[in-house]
């Protein structure tokens, strides 16, 4: 609805993006329950994955208790009639309920990544301001050739590098967990964090930096920094307010997007380290069928996603006035 | 935060409070254990477990029998041996007893003095109630039909255990490897117990094993602490505590171990050369009851045309060579297979007829059997081209390695073998519905050599299709064995039957390659389904 003239307050756009979450997120819970159905083989394949000779009633009987003997849709409707009263059910493999088994996992992944992210934010920053007004420099080849590195290198490679020299070749730092155990002090967690974070932080410093790279670039080339650099500013105060305030824009957007990973976790890198995140659960659960696991993991990964569009948007408008809520 | 996190985890039980004052010896530990400095075990461990209940865990239950107990457990022979038992019934020592009904009385003589992590005593009502679980309808035992032989469980006394049996069965020996505390469980049904979690999760997971349940911190490890009352004597256990931590990148397991962090950890049979020069480390080579096999099946239209007849079969198993792949691909880790039977097993038959790697013999069995070579290098019969899919298990190198030498090595003497990948469950389900042609896949063995759920027309676990009415009657005799004078030369013949009947290819018997520290005495290891920590009670950490 576009009406000249008139802008919606930004707690009424707030207020209705968020109602529009209700019938979304009911959407993205059939999707989901039916792709984890759609996958051939079912939680049954944990007990056959060992090896052992099974007792072909044994498996019968598990997934009686399971409930996955019923049809999919009987089984979509208990599922769903249990979370709107706030019950994400049990887990398939360790008969414990989901909301728990996120919750303690959740802090873990929460630090690694807000870690990551801010260390990535920092020196993104720092790199992409450094390459664009040193354009074509050897500073900026020289960011701009790491950068490349840093998105086209995998990241499993990439930590068990990490592992090879600071852990096993140099000794200074943990191969994997989040603390010694027996050992209570700050500095020790500390150490097992510094690996993982700096993992996770390469590949969006690399990403990141290139982003405001290009448009700080672009920014330092419109007509009002020719006009600021005009009138007789300094250098520092013409890039540092008036380029780079316009240049952060699709950086912070992007990050904010990127904020939602935090509740997701890292796959490889959790697996890596031993680190006891979200995702490191959630490959357990798609390997065990564990589809209350799934659902609960996938349905507030997608709730994060949701909400941090709506954060972005919000965000977009505090840097830019111009951009009106409709 | 984590801290906070570790509190609360660790509320429920005494133990884990009081373990929490790190570093500070258990109260009520020996006096001279204060005196030294703990010794704790660092185990680099594959993998999270599910539960602590090892009748309803999906996985290998080591890190469960360093808590609990059973019966039996195996030795680093493959040999059961008493735990809880005072002796393994047999004939002999007159504890089997044949009724003139046809049923059998089985007399377990139970260790006096055991008492449970709780202080409660451990009796044969402990044992009779275990049997009334696994055996009850909703049990998930994995091995639930094994059990149902035993139509009565008997008390005589507190420490006397009469199972009447129906019949007799080769396997008995070998149930019974945990036991489940009666007053702990007593009350519950079956669903129930298999849904309880504070016994699945560690905080009433009570045994009567060398160690006690500490602490599960979720994602990162499992810690046990000496069981200072333990029922074999003060002496034991002579570690103080165990932490299993879970690494489960075998990248980032190895690195683990390299950094001499931990005391034990699993690696891949391809690392092996990588520890060589680790000077603080050995690294033994077990080897696992898991056999690799190539298995044909003809249960498909296509997969009937072509591996119906035996002497094909034979053609694809001559043309296979094992021996590079134990010795290229592995690294010479591995040992060659010919039985299913495990060598270390005292059942294993040496004597079996083997497919030695020849391809001409190959080709001339496929030519006999009007497989002949045409233009495009793919041998066919009629209209039918010898061409057929190996169905492989996404992600496991191992394997997929295997199929890609076979492919190489069957290409040589005119069959065409492509592949497809699915990822591990649906592999897992397409395998189990018998719609497969070819795979390379590996089973699990116990320490019992029993085979006929395998090869039996009608075995559970037979995806092949293949059948053979003699093989069935020989297995089914060896079954009703429980001497193994008697049942020896009856596994025997299985064992030849099946290579004749080239029914399966063994292709090597895996290896775990475990490293263990040389502080570590008396690591025995063994390749069974109960693992390398079945004699915990007597490690010991050199200081």
């Amino acid at each position: 609805m576009r009406d000249a003239g008139y802008y919606t307050p930004v707690s009424a756009f707030i207020g209705r993006r968020l109602l529009l979450m209700v019938p979304l997120l009911l959407g993205i819970s059939v999707v989901i329950f039916a792709v984890i159905q759609a996958a051939p083989g079912g939680p049954e394949g944990a007990l056959l994955e060992t090896g052992r000779f099974i007792d072909p009633q044994v498996i019968e009987n598990y997934r009686q208790r399971l409930g996955v003997d019923q049809p999919i849709h009987v089984q979509y409707f208990r599922w769903l009639s249990a979370a709107l009263t706030g019950d994400l059910g049990v887990s398939f493999s360790t008969t414990r309920p989901v909301a728990e088994m996120i919750g303690e996992r959740l802090p873990a992944t929460l630090e690694l990544m807000a870690t990551s992210f801010v260390l990535a934010a920092m020196l993104a920053v720092g790199i992409g301001i450094l390459s664009a007004v040193k354009q074509h420099t050897p500073i900026d080849y020289l960011a701009t050739g790491a950068s490349f590195v840093g998105v086209a290198m995998p990241v499993f490679w990439f930590a068990l590098l990490l592992q090879l020299l600071f852990s096993v070749r140099l000794g200074w730092l943990p191969v994997a967990g989040t603390e010694t155990v027996g050992a209570t002090s700050m500095w020790d967690h500390l150490q097992h964090l510094i690996l993982p974070a700096a993992v996770l932080s390469f590949r969006n410093i690399a990403g990141w930096s290139r982003y405001l790279r290009a448009s700080l670039v672009g920014a330092l080339r419109s007509d009002y920094v020719r006009t600021a650099r005009a009138k007789g500013l300094p250098e520092r105060a013409v890039v540092g307010v008036h380029a780079l305030r316009n240049a952060l824009i699709p950086l912070v957007s992007i990050m904010a997007l990127n904020l939602a990973d935090l509740f997701s976790g890292a796959v490889i890198t959790e697996t890596i380290f031993a680190w006891p995140g979200i995702g490191r659960l959630f490959v357990q659960a798609m390997f065990a069928r564990d589809y209350p696991l799934l659902m609960g993991i996938l349905l507030m990964g997608s709730v994060m996603v949701v909400f941090f569009n709506l954060v972005a948007d919000v965000v977009y408008g505090v840097l830019d006035p111009r951009i009106r809520y409709e | 935060m984590v801290s906070s996190r570790i509190r609360r985890a660790a509320a429920g039980t005494v133990i884990g409070l009081l373990a929490l004052g790190c570093g500070q010896p258990e109260p009520g530990a020996a006096a001279d254990s204060a005196a030294r400095a703990r010794k704790i075990l660092r185990v680099a461990y594959n993998r999270e477990i599910d539960v602590l209940n090892a009748f309803t865990s999906q996985m290998l239950i080591d890190i469960h029998l360093s808590m609990v107990e059973g019966l039996i457990t195996t030795d680093e022979n493959n040999t059961y041996v008493p735990v809880l038992a005072k002796q393994i019934p047999t004939e002999e020592n007159g504890l089997v007893v044949r009724n003139e009904d046809g049923t059998i009385d089985m007399t377990w003589e139970l260790q006096e003095n055991v008492r449970w992590h709780d202080g409660e005593k451990f009796t044969s009502a402990d044992v009779c109630f275990t049997w009334a679980f696994v055996t009850s309808d909703g049990s998930e035992t994995y091995n639930r039909d094994h059990y149902l032989g035993i139509i009565d469980c008997q008390m005589p006394d507190e420490h006397t255990v009469v199972m009447r049996w129906d019949d007799a069965y080769g396997f008995y020996a070998g149930l019974f490897e945990a036991i489940l505390p009666k007053h702990v469980l007593g009350n519950m049904t079956t669903r129930e117990i298999i849904n309880y979690v504070p016994y699945n999760r560690g905080t009433e997971t009570i045994g009567t094993g060398p160690f006690r349940f500490a602490e599960w911190k979720s994602g990162e490890y499992i810690r046990v602490v000496r069981n200072d009352d333990y029922w074999r004597g003060p002496q034991y256990p002579r570690i103080d505590e165990i932490v299993w931590s879970f690494v489960p990148d075998s990248n980032a397991r190895l690195n683990a171990m390299r950094t001499g962090r931990y005391d034990y950890g699993q690696i891949e049979p391809t690392q092996v050369s990588e520890v060589a020069d680790l000077t603080d480390y050995d690294t033994h080579l077990v080897t696992s009851n898991r056999f690799m096999h190539l298995d044909l099946g003809v249960n498909t239209e296509r997969g009937r045309r072509l591996f119906a007849d035996a002497n094909v079969r034979r053609a694809i198993f001559h043309a296979i060579d094992r021996q590079a792949i134990a010795e290229g691909l592995m690294q010479g880790t591995v040992q060659v297979a010919h039985t299913p039977i495990n060598p270390a097993n005292p059942y294993h038959n040496p004597e079996v007829p083997i497919h030695a790697y020849d391809p001409q013999l190959s080709a001339e069995l496929l030519d006999q059997a009007g497989w002949r070579l045409a233009s495009d290098g793919v041998r066919s019969k009629g209209d039918v081209r010898f061409s057929f899919t190996l169905l492989n298990r996404a992600g496991d190198r191992e394997r997929i390695a295997i199929a890609q030498v076979i492919q190489a090595q069957l290409k040589a003497i005119g069959i065409e073998a492509t592949f497809e990948t699915m990822e591990s469950a649906a592999w897992t389900q397409r395998w189990r519905s018998g719609e497969w042609e070819a795979i390379v896949a590996g089973w699990f063995l116990s320490a019992d050599p029993g085979v006929t759920n395998l090869y039996a027309c009608a075995g559970a676990n037979n995806m092949t299709g293949l059948c053979d009415p003699l093989l069935d009657a020989v297995m089914e005799r060896s079954d009703r064995r429980i001497d193994f004078a008697a049942r020896k030369p009856l596994l025997d013949t299985v064992q030849v039957l099946l290579a004749e009947g080239a029914r399966t290819l063994p292709i090597y018997y895996a290896v775990t390659p475990e490293v263990v520290s040389k502080r570590v005495v008396n690591f025995r290891g063994s390749g069974t389904n109960f693992g390398s920590f079945w004699n915990l009670y007597e490690w010991d950490l050199r200081q």
